[in-house]
């Protein structure tokens, strides 16, 4: 400063103004730009049941140990089968609790006698890894009444989640907030 | 507020314990999180095996009693390390801050040393500097795309349309060594001698089939003809006659249609046979006694019957020789049909006490062979392919997928791929066999010593019709009403559709276009093509669930109680 | 030929019983998402910290205050708000949005990515200083600080450009968000992440007990736009409260080697010298832009494996070229989904064709920083004070206590 040297002076200033216009340019521009993209709701994750393929990443893809995922149970699609295909492991020859017979690795499948020849199958949330080897077994055997979906109490809701990106079927997609979840009400996919 | 020089010594031993904690957390942490990821006790080889050994002795409590204290323990190492990770995560946390913390104040309460500094900086020689290695670093940086982006290059699809063109003539030529070794697959435009057509596959002969019709205004259909008695077996055609069955209560027959004129020209009745069963053995409630569908092969026709009846008459009715082969009872009743190899009539037999296939001398009804199966009861039909010029009879059943020799009724080969009621028969094309059933899976055969799986998909999945393939495509239709195509090589579904409605009738290939009718009895017409295309929806005005026969543009539809015959020069 | 087993008619295989004792489906209460509101509460902390942040830095000039702001906004951003979201991250949702028509942005994340820049407008990199969690878990961490040789600072600096244009090249073809993917230090927000996440960032904040800030300087994507922004920055911190005495006591304060020497004992080069300086490194922009903007095109179909379709089409090119089988989750699921290989390889060539159509421009930008970096350092500029390169200052006040100039309102 102070060097008098005017012409330098100008000169440096009116490459300061460009500049300073250049950059704000695009903090006025971008929002206009996506003025008519905005969401002001924002989005979770989850998974659409009809696309799974059970592959079992969502237990080892997770930024979480142990995964948002868990499995749910559509109470109203189940048969409340005795043979389980979801509880018991494909092949078994007596029907029991015994962990021999069990699908599940954690034991967070609870089996309730209601009346014969009902079963309830209830999931421990608590135990479950989400490995969903039981829903294969369900969507195997069964009336696929078990699924896969994202816990919002327990995601991080990542920008770009994990288990999305390692998702063979792309199954995993963003969905409304208000409707976090893809409640399973058949069996598909057709 | 500002620590003095004992406040600082001690903070600086709070944060060396700090650090020493932090450190001997963070190792033990990343150990048990670096052993849960990689040896996941869930996934441990001894729960595995313990589980295969109690597999092979269900009934070993022992065995059951050691798998519950494996997996106990299993769990036991997953959850506690679990827990561990989670704790420790929090000792890490509080460590740190602590530790944090005190160097913060440490450092806060330090006194800046003014110390004068020494040379001018040398802000010239500084810039030079690093415009060098800006500099540098551009080059750098754009070298190293350009090198990346040649190894990076693999496999990019520019070169796609050559590759095609590769896999194309590849395929072609794959083709046309087989061709050498037999002689390809031809329908016969005339004869549709077998249930499915000739050798069972479901691929017509001829061309110029019907697409439109209605059965009610009676548009494009020549004539229709009600079949004196009830049954469930399909039309087949030799020359100018088509051959069907009806039965009832115990009175089998065997009819001769005028193919040209619809006109009933022989009826053969058969019953009492010598060791024919007194009641008629249980089966479904509207399976009735004439399921099983006839065989012709222009000198004999032959039919069998639910209670084991077999016979085969000359063209014109008249009883060459008959037999009973047993009371073939199974729960649903007896199903499968014939087929004739040569000289050899092949019966395959599904009874609750025995399952075998058997081959008679067309010609004098000798039983000539019968080889024994291994399973349970199916309701498929036995179909003919040939593969490394080695024509075999292919039985798709519970458990296993087995290809016989014809002439000796050798079992060539046998795949464990099946389970529960095994209704569809296999389909055919000239290197693979197709097997499928309803609650099990679809799998791809390479036949062969020993035959391999090539591929297998459980997401379409029939219950009673059977599948169909040529060399490109393989099509299933379900009984939930899906009607699936697949690349017959690679098992890739290439589309899908919802038709809603039921099929028991096997779709059948005619002129590249599918026919495919539903239980309501409406023709599905669709190009067999990579793309999915209705070409026609004709209904027959009936209910409907048996195959339909082709012979010279013309196409027979057996209905529940009627013969149609659908020809578009009316 | 035919046989009678059970028709299911209905898609379920096993019919829905009917409960002879009065049994009841059970209700089942999948737990809600978020509220909504937090997302707005986000961006109200975000603006107060930042103002107060703004004040502290160029006002109150106290770099404890700063200290306990990034502190707070460690604690807020970080640990109770687990990292997400962030600013660094939200350049992604901007891409994604700007260049795909079926992403709508929150508009949370739009205001998480405009507002620091705004702020950097006005007032420098205060953003860095106090609000970002990722800065401020460095910067506590930043005990004993030693500056780096100014050739290899030069150099990593270049890191971060790299970065961006590849993240927002990324984004904008719907293939990853690298950004988030490589994010150092949200594991250690969460207290749980993949072990490989957490040993990066243990590993990051251990070099940067030595090595100030190190994700900032030679990693930070979004970093490269605050840069940008701030060097037109309206006002900015300043290290002398009044003014500069060139007493040269702050020359090692500063752990970044953001502080510009006065040059007033510095002679002058020869006009002649200057001017063929000047016109050399000014044509050197364009053959950088040109250079950068070719590389990127041709290295842009190698970079779109990034995507999942190409990755997925690749496989299944190489199983029908060169019977390699096809055996991953991916390829498992394509086979089972109804598409067609020919629609996956139309939907590869579009996305190659993005590539190629965005590469150049990354490039471009590529040249045209580098280009504009060297340009800058070859043209002489006259300081008679010590001053913070607005570019590159965090607004950290590390440089505040090293001044012995009294500001003028306390001599009084």
């Amino acid at each position: 400063m102070g060097m008098g040297n005017n012409k330098y002076q100008n000169r440096r200033d009116f490459v300061r103004k460009t500049g300073k216009i250049l950059v704000a340019a695009p903090l006025v521009f971008i929002p206009a730009m996506l003025a008519k993209k905005i969401d002001a709701k924002g989005y979770v994750w989850q998974i659409d049941p009809l696309k799974c393929t059970t592959c079992g990443q969502c237990k080892t893809h997770c930024v979480l140990t142990p995964s948002a995922v868990k499995c749910t149970h559509k109470y109203e699609m189940c048969g409340y089968c005795d043979l389980c295909g979801g509880y018991l492991r494909q092949g078994v020859r007596t029907i029991s609790t015994g962990a021999e017979n069990q699908i599940c690795p954690v034991g967070a499948i609870k089996r309730v006698f209601i009346e014969e020849p009902y079963f309830e199958y209830t999931i421990d949330e608590k135990l479950c890894d989400g490995c969903a080897k039981c829903v294969r077994g369900c969507l195997d055997f069964g009336n696929g009444s078990l699924y896969m979906q994202i816990r919002h109490d327990l995601c991080a809701n990542c920008n770009e989640c994990s288990i999305a990106r390692a998702c063979p079927s792309d199954a995993v997609s963003r969905v409304p907030v208000d409707a976090p979840y893809n409640i399973k009400d058949r069996i598909g996919p057709l | 507020m500002k620590p003095d020089e004992k406040d600082i010594r001690l903070l600086k031993f709070i944060s060396q314990v700090a650090a020493g904690f932090t450190l001997v957390v963070a190792l033990t942490m990343l150990f048990s999180l670096i052993q849960l990821k990689t040896i996941d006790p869930l996934d441990n080889p001894i729960v595995a095996s313990v589980k295969e050994q109690y597999d092979r002795d269900p009934s070993n409590a022992l065995l059951a009693e050691q798998v519950r204290a494996v997996d106990l323990m299993a769990r036991k190492a997953y959850f506690s390390s679990r827990w561990q990770v989670e704790t420790g995560s929090y000792l890490l946390l509080a460590g740190a801050v602590v530790f944090i913390i005190c160097q913060r104040l440490i450092a806060g309460s330090k006194k800046i040393a003014h110390s004068r500094p020494g040379m001018q900086p040398d802000v010239p020689g500084q810039n030079k500097l690093a415009m060098n290695t800006l500099m540098f670093a551009g080059v750098v940086i754009f070298t190293a795309a350009i090198v990346s982006s040649f190894v990076l290059r693999s496999a990019l699809p520019d070169t796609l349309s050559e590759k095609r063109l590769a896999a194309g003539e590849e395929r072609e030529s794959r083709a046309s060594r087989r061709a050498v070794q037999s002689a390809p697959f031809v329908a016969d435009p005339t004869n549709y001698p077998f249930f499915r057509g000739q050798d069972g596959r479901g691929i017509a002969g001829g061309e110029g089939y019907p697409t439109e019709w209605d059965g009610p205004a009676g548009i494009n259909i020549k004539w229709k003809t009600e079949i004196p008695k009830y049954g469930k077996s399909s039309p087949v055609i030799w020359g100018d006659k088509i051959f069907v069955t009806g039965a009832e209560g115990k009175e089998c027959e065997i009819y001769c249609i005028d193919k040209h004129t619809g006109d009933i020209i022989w009826t053969a009745l058969v019953h009492d046979l010598p060791g024919e069963p007194d009641e008629i053995p249980e089966m479904d409630h509207d399976a009735g006694m004439a399921v099983s569908t006839v065989a012709t092969n222009g000198s004999e026709v032959c039919a069998v019957f639910a209670n084991g009846n077999l016979v085969c008459t000359d063209t014109d009715g008249r009883i060459k020789w008959s037999k009973n082969i047993g009371n073939p009872e199974n729960i649903y009743g007896y199903a499968s049909s014939l087929i004739i190899y040569e000289n050899t009539l092949i019966v395959q037999f599904d009874s609750n006490e025995k399952i075998s296939l058997m081959g008679f001398d067309a010609k004098s009804g000798e039983l000539k062979w019968e080889t024994p199966r291994q399973g349970y009861p199916s309701w498929s039909s036995p179909v003919i392919g040939t593969f490394d010029g080695q024509p075999q009879v292919l039985v798709n059943s519970n458990p296993n997928v087995t290809g016989f020799n014809p002439v000796t009724g050798a079992q060539l080969w046998a795949v464990e791929a099946m389970y529960g009621d095994v209704a569809p028969s296999c389909a055919v094309n000239s290197t693979m066999v197709y097997a499928v059933t309803d609650y099990a899976k679809l799998v791809a055969i390479q036949p062969g010593q020993p035959a391999t799986v090539i591929w297998e998909d459980n997401m379409f999945t029939p219950d009673v019709s059977s599948p169909v393939a040529n060399d490109d495509f393989l099509f299933l239709v379900t009984g939930y009403g899906d009607i699936a195509c697949y690349n017959a090589q690679s098992g890739d579904t290439i589309w899908t559709r919802y038709l809603n409605e039921p099929f028991y009738a096997s779709p059948i290939i005619a002129d590249n276009l599918i026919y495919i009718l539903d239980r309501s009895g409406v023709m599905h017409i669709v190009r067999a093509a990579e793309e999915f295309q209705l070409v026609a929806k004709s209904p027959i005005g009936e209910r409907a669930d048996c195959t339909p026969a082709f012979s010279d543009k013309e196409i027979y539809i057996r209905a529940n109680t009627n013969l149609y015959c659908i020809s578009e020069s009316e | 030929m035919l046989a009678w087993h059970m028709v299911v008619i209905a898609q379920e295989r096993f019919p829905r019983p009917e409960f002879e004792t009065d049994y009841t489906y059970p209700e089942y209460q999948l737990p809600a998402a978020r509220h909504a509101a937090w997302e707005y509460i986000d961006t109200g902390v975000l603006i107060l910290v930042l103002s107060v942040t703004t004040w502290l830095a160029l006002k109150k000039r106290s770099r404890q205050g700063l200290v306990w702001i990034s502190l707070f906004s460690l604690g807020y951003f970080g640990f109770f708000r687990e990292g997400c979201i962030c600013s660094v991250g939200s350049v992604q949702n901007v891409a994604l949005a700007l260049f795909n028509d079926g992403y709508s942005i929150p508009l949370t994340a739009l205001l998480f990515f405009i507002i620091p820049l705004v702020y950097a407008l006005f007032a420098g990199r205060v953003f860095c200083a106090g609000a970002c969690p990722l800065g401020a878990i460095q910067e506590l961490t930043g005990i004993w600080p030693k500056k780096l040789p100014r050739a290899v600072e030069a150099t990593l600096a270049t890191i971060p450009f790299i970065y961006l244009a590849l993240a927002v090249l990324f984004s904008a073809t719907q293939s990853q968000f690298i950004i988030c993917r490589y994010d150092p230090f949200v594991g250690i927000f969460r207290l749980n992440a993949p072990y490989t996440m957490i040993i990066f960032g243990a590993l990051l904040l251990l070099a940067g007990i030595f090595i100030n800030r190190p994700y900032c300087r030679f990693l930070c994507p979004y970093g490269v736009l605050l840069n940008i922004t701030s060097r037109f920055a309206s006002r900015h911190l300043s290290i002398t409260p009044a003014e500069c005495i060139n007493c040269r006591l702050c020359e090692n304060a500063c752990p970044y080697n953001a502080i510009l020497p006065s040059d007033l004992e510095i002679k002058n080069e020869e006009p002649a010298v200057v001017r063929r300086k000047f016109i050399t490194y000014l044509v050197l922009i364009p053959v950088f832009v040109v250079a950068g903007a070719v590389a990127l095109y041709i290295l842009s179909p190698g970079l779109s494996g990034a995507n999942y379709d190409v990755k997925l089409a690749r496989e299944i090119r190489l199983e029908m070229k060169e019977g390699i089988p096809a055996a991953s989750n991916a390829a498992i699921a394509f086979k089972g989904s109804g598409r067609t290989d020919e629609q996956l390889f139309t939907a590869e060539t579009e996305i190659i064709e993005r590539y190629r159509k965005g590469g150049p421009w990354a490039g471009l930008f590529l040249g045209l920083s580098i280009g504009i970096g060297l340009f800058s350092l070859a043209i002489r500029t006259e300081r008679t004070e010590y001053r913070p390169h607005k570019g590159k200052c965090y607004s950290c006040g590390r440089c505040f206590k090293y001044c012995p100039v009294k500001p003028k309102t306390e001599s009084t």
